[in-house]
């Protein structure tokens, strides 16, 4: 445990950029928005901004990038493969704790399973993280229903919460430990241990009242749709309301569902792309021919939503796999984000 | 049998032969460039691999070639843009192989029963390795059956082999086309019409389906009728997919990944997983 002034916070990742590239939260000054990108100049970071409008999984999981490159000139001529991993050390700086959640999910989805993704564990390699307590949650917010937040509990280097004149700094692994000692960091008492634990307390109380009447609601939802309970009417109401526009996917903190195709660079070298995808197109599940076995539009909502809150889908993140950003509620033009298909679940519950 | 699996970058291979099936459909012999890999490259019957056509892209395919004494090799119909290009390569071009992915036929698990092949048109390529694998131990096994069906008789898959079947002691073939043409003297109507005459085993019977999705619907209904039951009839997917390991989630049907949970399932888990065939 240990103190920082709140001028001097940005030390941190200015200490970082000596061995990683940063990632931080950065206001545009257009549109007023949170971006979490690429910092070469420090004092570009804000801190206190609200939470990305897009999750930081494009650090470890980008929206495009390219995995190989090859070149054939036909025939019987050889075929020069490149891979092409990123293996740049990261250090995310001002990470909220639903979009570490969210990494961890992937953590555990990428690098867990039977077969280890070698695309993401070479961005996960050498990678320093520092959490933000969220000492005011944002509108959308709903991460105390999904065990996510405000404050993150694990899974970080270094975890800063803002108590007043200082953060208040704990650190969670050995480099974490190690970043503090160098920085020359001033020891935090039991008393900053408590005034920390009231700062996490007082944000819990701020939350939305849509958010603390969820509370409750969201665990007996994903009993509903592993069960198979959830009624068919509802899955229809989603499937209408969806727009496919598939932003849902693209803002959460979780979904990792990818495409590949060859891009083709003339004379005869191609570059191998992965890219996001989304479940909620229609030609997500489409084969070459025309046949889709998944063609009706609620099949593929359910499909989300299955994804997200059921057990067995939860297996493969160790938690349930929504995080509460509440990103998804705030693009969806046709409302049906994932705090509001759990209140068209739980309506259709309580109306019988 | 624990070979190596190419997972994230694809290893090159030779095409050595090309064949014309049918219309529409060749099949490629392969070999990999990197002859230590080549002779560690074991697959499982029923499993599928991931084929890179350089400069147009990936597509997931299952593997007609038996894990034993069988050249490797791939029939593959031009349907999409990937395979129609595949379609263009000459004897001596490239390709990229991933794999072999998938989860294969439990042979293990049917020792000693009788085996029925129900096959619709192209059907028959994920069901080669398995027939070629039987009759190689045709002796562990009881009544061999197999019911070929398409919609032409120039549309009944690997002619070379089917002649190969029907002179095989002990294995029964039925062969029927939709449409007869002049000179066909076989059989002429549905596959499942010639279960009657086949006289189809029921007890201790495992039935291997497999064809388009029309046509394993109505067989699927004749052999329940007949009271075979639905952990019985086994069936190997085919599906969208994009890495073959689990991850793309292309090929997600109900709680399971076709990639690794599957391809091949039973009919009971076909019917839980809450999607068309």
């Amino acid at each position: 445990m240990y103190l920082i002034k709140k001028s001097d916070v940005l030390n941190i990742a200015k200490a970082l950029s000596a061995a990683y590239q940063v990632y931080g939260p950065v206001v545009e000054k257009v549109s007023g928005q949170t971006f979490f990108e690429k910092v070469d100049d420090i004092s570009e970071i804000t801190l206190a901004a609200p939470i990305p409008a897009a999750p930081p999984k494009s650090v470890v999981f980008p929206q495009a990038e390219r995995i190989m490159s090859y070149r054939y000139a036909g025939g019987n001529t050889p075929v020069e493969i490149k891979p092409d991993y990123a293996e740049t050390p990261k250090a995310l700086f001002g990470l909220r704790s639903c979009d570490l959640t969210g990494i961890q999910c992937l953590d555990r989805f990428f690098l867990g399973q039977e077969f280890v993704d070698d695309v993401y564990r070479h961005h996960r390699k050498k990678m320093f993280i520092v959490t933000n307590t969220c000492v005011v949650p944002f509108k959308y917010c709903f991460c105390v229903c999904t065990d996510s937040g405000p404050c993150a509990d694990e899974g970080y280097d270094l975890n800063l919460t803002d108590i007043g004149d200082n953060f208040f700094v704990e650190a969670g692994s050995a480099q974490g430990e190690a970043l503090c000692k160098k920085l020359n960091l001033e020891n935090a008492s039991e008393q900053h241990r408590s005034e920390k634990n009231a700062c996490v307390d007082k944000s819990i109380t701020l939350f939305e009242e849509f958010s603390t009447e969820s509370k409750a609601w969201i665990s007996r939802v994903m009993n509903r749709v592993t069960t198979g309970f959830a009624k068919e009417d509802v899955w229809e109401y989603v499937g209408d309301q969806c727009f496919e526009c598939g932003a849902c996917s693209f803002v959460c903190p979780s979904c990792s569902c990818f495409n590949i195709a060859d891009a083709s660079g003339g004379n005869g070298s191609c570059n191998r792309l992965r890219t996001w995808d989304s479940c909620s197109y229609e030609g997500y599940s489409r084969m070459a021919g025309g046949h889709n076995p998944r063609k009706p539009v609620e099949d593929r909502r359910n499909k989300r939503f299955f994804c997200k809150l059921s057990y067995s889908q939860s297996k493969k993140y160790l938690r349930p796999g929504c995080v509460g950003c509440g990103r998804c509620n705030w693009v969806c033009p046709g409302d049906i984000g994932l705090p509001n298909v759990v209140k068209y679940i739980r309506r259709e519950t309580t109306s019988r | 049998m624990n070979g190596i699996k190419i997972v994230t970058i694809p290893e090159v291979a030779t095409i050595e032969e090309i064949r014309d099936e049918i219309r529409d459909v060749k099949t490629f012999y392969l070999s990999l460039d990197n002859k230590e890999i080549d002779k560690n490259f074991k697959i499982k019957s029923g499993q599928f691999i991931m084929c890179t056509v350089f400069g147009a892209g990936e597509f997931a395919v299952s593997l007609p070639p038996s894990p034993e004494n069988d050249r490797f090799h791939l029939t593959v119909r031009k349907v999409g843009s990937v395979t129609n290009a595949l379609h263009e390569l000459k004897p001596g071009g490239k390709l990229g192989i991933r794999g072999p992915f998938g989860n294969g036929f439990p042979f293990e698990e049917i020792k000693g029963k009788n085996i029925i092949y129900v096959a619709g048109g192209i059907g028959l390529i994920p069901l080669r390795s398995s027939i070629v694998h039987v009759l190689q131990h045709k002796k562990e096994f009881g009544r061999v059956l197999m019911l070929h069906g398409a919609r032409t008789p120039d549309d009944l898959m690997y002619k070379d082999n089917l002649k190969e079947w029907q002179s095989f002691d002990g294995f029964e073939t039925y062969i029927t086309v939709d449409v007869a043409a002049p000179g066909w003297t076989g059989e002429v109507g549905f596959v499942h019409t010639l279960f009657d005459k086949a006289n189809l085993p029921i007890e201790n019977t495992v039935a291997f389906v497999c064809g388009p999705p029309v046509m394993f619907n109505t067989v699927i209904g004749e052999l329940m009728k007949r009271g075979l039951s639905d952990d019985c009839i086994i069936s190997t997917l085919e599906r969208h997919m994009k890495c073959g390991v689990g991850k793309c989630q292309h090929c997600a049907i109900g709680r399971t990944l076709v990639c690794t949970d599957g391809p091949v399932y039973t009919y009971r888990q076909i019917k839980t997983l809450g999607e068309q065939i």
